[in-house]
């Protein structure tokens, strides 16, 4: 098999179970979570197989064609993808495993895994994607089975209300995605991700800035970054293995992977503005956290928040080190959420976790691979998280001193938000019945979570990877000497600090200790956190909503009333006048006829 | 003394102008009918009293074949009359108006 076929096997093996469950398998739910996790298995082998065979291809089909203008689909398979669509294919299939165990009394259980696995297709179809439009298709195809997935439990108003607003608030950076899709093919004459990095210095000043800005709203709706991250935290109403593939492991990082892919486009003022979105998200997130209940939406928020740190990272200019972060965070991310998903499962979908504790003893499975995600994601030396985020650190601190700080701050929190969670999860005593007698669910469950940890620990080692991702990791930026020294004092620091203070502030008494200590720091973070919702609410609400109701009025009494009803209405009235007539009475006949006769005779006798 | 053509006129007239008005305030179907025949009757009258004193035979001919047709007239019209109140066991106007929407 050509390495071509194993593409093509990977992309279409998940639309194939999609397929055969939407068509045949609906009431079936154990057949169709087999096919769906057949197909994951399948995708996860293609996608390795494909990255350590070393082959790296192009190849292109025109789709469509009107006139001059032509839609290609094709493959663009180099380092980068072959690195994307590993992590794609290893964190979807530990996702499909974990969900096995996680849904398995679901009713809906053939919908759930035909939605993972078309999200499955649209991802891979990005990944593979080898010009704009390609992408941009599947673009919205995840934006798609994103709604799908988080809509999952349907019959919950804040499910559906979630699901509708990611999908609209995806909408608003996608019209901009593609606008900038458009601008480019008129300015470049081409969408091609190999044509546009081979001629695009000849691309007009206004347009090469403009361009990447654009094309960057699509991945600001798409990996939640200010200012619309919005979405992000609501989607958590969706089981939790989607949260742990799609909005924290991959959909959440297209936005990354397209601004890798169209690294070629970037200039340096667009990448200014994307390096301090990124930051600011980082640190806005981070500080959201920290007031948060809910395990899922701790997570949530700490995901946009290295969403961000993947965002800045890209902005410094480096592919190397975001992608990096994006691996490893795809690691112990979906680790974290798939972590937090096992407690749920064993507190009976309790989800407060000031009413869980205590389940180091009871869960001690879950305990101790969550424990390595949380190492991994505040950045304890030796774990993942640590080299990809120094090398964030490096950069920063090379480029943007005043970025750097902020990661830095960012960092901080990060281990506070995180280590108070997991002190609170999972120490002291067990403040519900519902933890009181949670215990650790089944092999599908944990097999999972082992396998991530194993990566989680051991995935920042970069030369250890095969050269297969090379072109990738080569990119990613090594201080030397006093650079060296003084970001990884700082990022130890950073470390103590955070997870110092918050295993001495909080206590597992049940009660928030920032919330009792300090209401006005803990509602200040409150304000912040509800402060997007409410300005999107009041815009919504009072301007656009209102901008509706004019436009409405115009063209209910102007369009619709008078131009369109008014040829409407005088057909309208004519046929009630026709329709008074017919009586049904002889009599009244009678009447018309002699009226009738009478006009007839006027007219004879030209009278009329 | 005979009659002068402007009686025969006045009198077909008048029966035309029964029949007419019966047509249009009666309710019963057969009486309806009868009315109409009572216009035709109006007509032939009209027609023989101008043929006899205009001395031409045109209008008797007309009359003859009114005659004629009116008899075969009557024969259908009543036999729809008895089959409509087959139908719907009444020939009153305002109860046949199933055709109305």
């Amino acid at each position: 098999m050509t390495p071509l076929q194993t593409a093509l096997y990977v992309l279409l093996a998940p639309l194939a179970s999609a397929a055969l469950i939407t068509l045949f398998l609906c009431r079936r739910g154990a057949a169709a979570s087999a096919v769906s996790v057949a197909a994951a298995a399948l995708v996860a082998y293609g996608a390795l197989a494909l990255a350590f065979g070393g082959d790296r291809f192009t190849a292109s089909w025109e789709w469509l064609r009107f006139g001059s203008f032509a839609i290609a689909i094709g493959f663009n398979y180099d380092d980068l993808a072959a690195l994307m669509l590993s992590i794609v294919g290893v964190v979807g299939l530990c996702v499909h495993v974990f969900s096995l165990g996680y849904m398995r009394d679901d009713a809906a259980k053939a919908r759930y895994f035909g939605g993972l696995s078309i999200f499955m297709f649209s991802m891979i179809g990005i990944v593979l994607a080898d010009n704009l439009f390609m992408m941009f298709i599947f673009w919205e195809l995840v934006g798609f089975s994103s709604y799908f997935l988080i809509n999952h439990w349907r019959e919950r108003t804040s499910a559906s209300d979630a699901a509708k607003k990611a999908f609209i608030v995806n909408r608003v950076g996608d019209f901009g995605f593609l606008l900038g899709i458009i601008l480019c093919y008129w300015a470049n004459g081409t969408v091609s991700l190999a044509a546009l990095g081979a001629d695009h210095a000849s691309s007009h000043a206004v347009y090469s800035r403009l361009i990447p800005l654009l094309l960057f709203c699509g991945a600001v709706g798409k990996s939640a970054q200010l200012p619309l991250q919005v979405w992000l935290p609501d989607a958590m109403e969706g089981p939790t293995p989607v949260s742990a593939l799609i909005h924290a492991a991959t959909m959440v990082a297209a936005g990354i992977y397209m601004l890798c892919r169209i690294n070629v486009l970037m200039v340096p003022e667009a990448q200014t503005v994307i390096a301090w979105v990124g930051t600011l998200t980082a640190l806005y997130a981070a500080l959201c956290a920290v007031t948060q209940r809910d395990i899922k939406k701790v997570l949530a928020y700490s995901t946009l928040s290295q969403l961000g740190y993947m965002v800045a990272a890209f902005g410094l200019g480096s592919v190397g080190a975001a992608m990096f972060h994006l691996t490893t965070h795809a690691f112990f991310k979906a680790l974290l959420f798939l972590g937090a998903g096992s407690v749920i499962v064993g507190c009976h979908h309790e989800q407060d976790i000031f009413m869980m504790g205590g389940l180091r003893r009871r869960m001690p499975v879950t305990f101790w691979t969550f424990t390595i995600a949380v190492a991994a994601i505040v950045g304890l030396p030796g774990l993942a998280g640590f080299f990809s985020k120094d090398a964030i650190l490096v950069l920063a601190f090379e480029n943007n001193r005043a970025v750097f700080a902020a990661l830095a701050f960012t960092a901080i929190l990060t281990a506070f938000y995180m280590l108070r969670l997991w002190k609170i999860v999972f120490l002291g005593a067990s403040r519900a019945d519902s933890a009181r007698d949670a215990h650790e669910g089944g092999i599908s469950l944990t097999a999972p979570l082992v396998l991530l940890a194993v990566l989680s620990a051991v995935g920042g080692y970069w030369r250890a990877y095969p050269r297969a991702f090379g072109g990738v990791f080569s990119q990613i930026p090594e201080a030397l000497g006093a650079t060296h020294a003084i970001v990884l004092a700082t990022s130890l620091v950073v470390l103590l600090v955070g997870a110092g203070t918050a295993l001495a502030f909080y206590s597992t008494d049940g009660s928030d200790s920032l919330e009792r200590k300090s209401p006005a720091v803990f509602g200040f973070l409150v304000a912040l956190r509800t402060s997007f919702d409410a300005a999107y609410d009041y815009y919504v609400a009072r301007i656009q909503q209102r901008a509706a109701m004019i436009l409405n009025f115009v063209d209910i009494v102007g369009l619709a009333g008078v131009v369109v009803r008014g040829l409407a209405g005088v057909a309208e009235n004519i046929g009630f006048g026709v329709r008074a007539l017919h009586t049904g009475r002889l009599s009244n006949y009678v009447y018309w006829f002699l009226g009738g006769v009478v006009v007839l005779w006027a007219y004879a006798a030209g009278v009329l | 003394m005979t009659p002068s053509l402007d009686s025969y006129v006045m009198l077909s007239a008048a029966l035309f102008a029964i029949g007419f008005l019966g047509v249009l305030v009666r309710r019963n179907t057969l009486v309806i009918y009868m009315c109409l025949e009572l216009m035709l009757v109006a007509a032939t009258l009209a027609l023989v009293a101008f043929s006899r004193f205009n001395g031409t035979e045109d209008g008797d001919v007309f009359v003859f074949f009114i005659l004629t047709v009116a008899a075969a007239e009557v024969a259908v019209g009543l036999a729809i009359i008895v089959a409509l109140f087959r139908a719907r066991q009444t020939v009153q106007v305002e109860s046949l108006d199933s055709l109305r929407h």
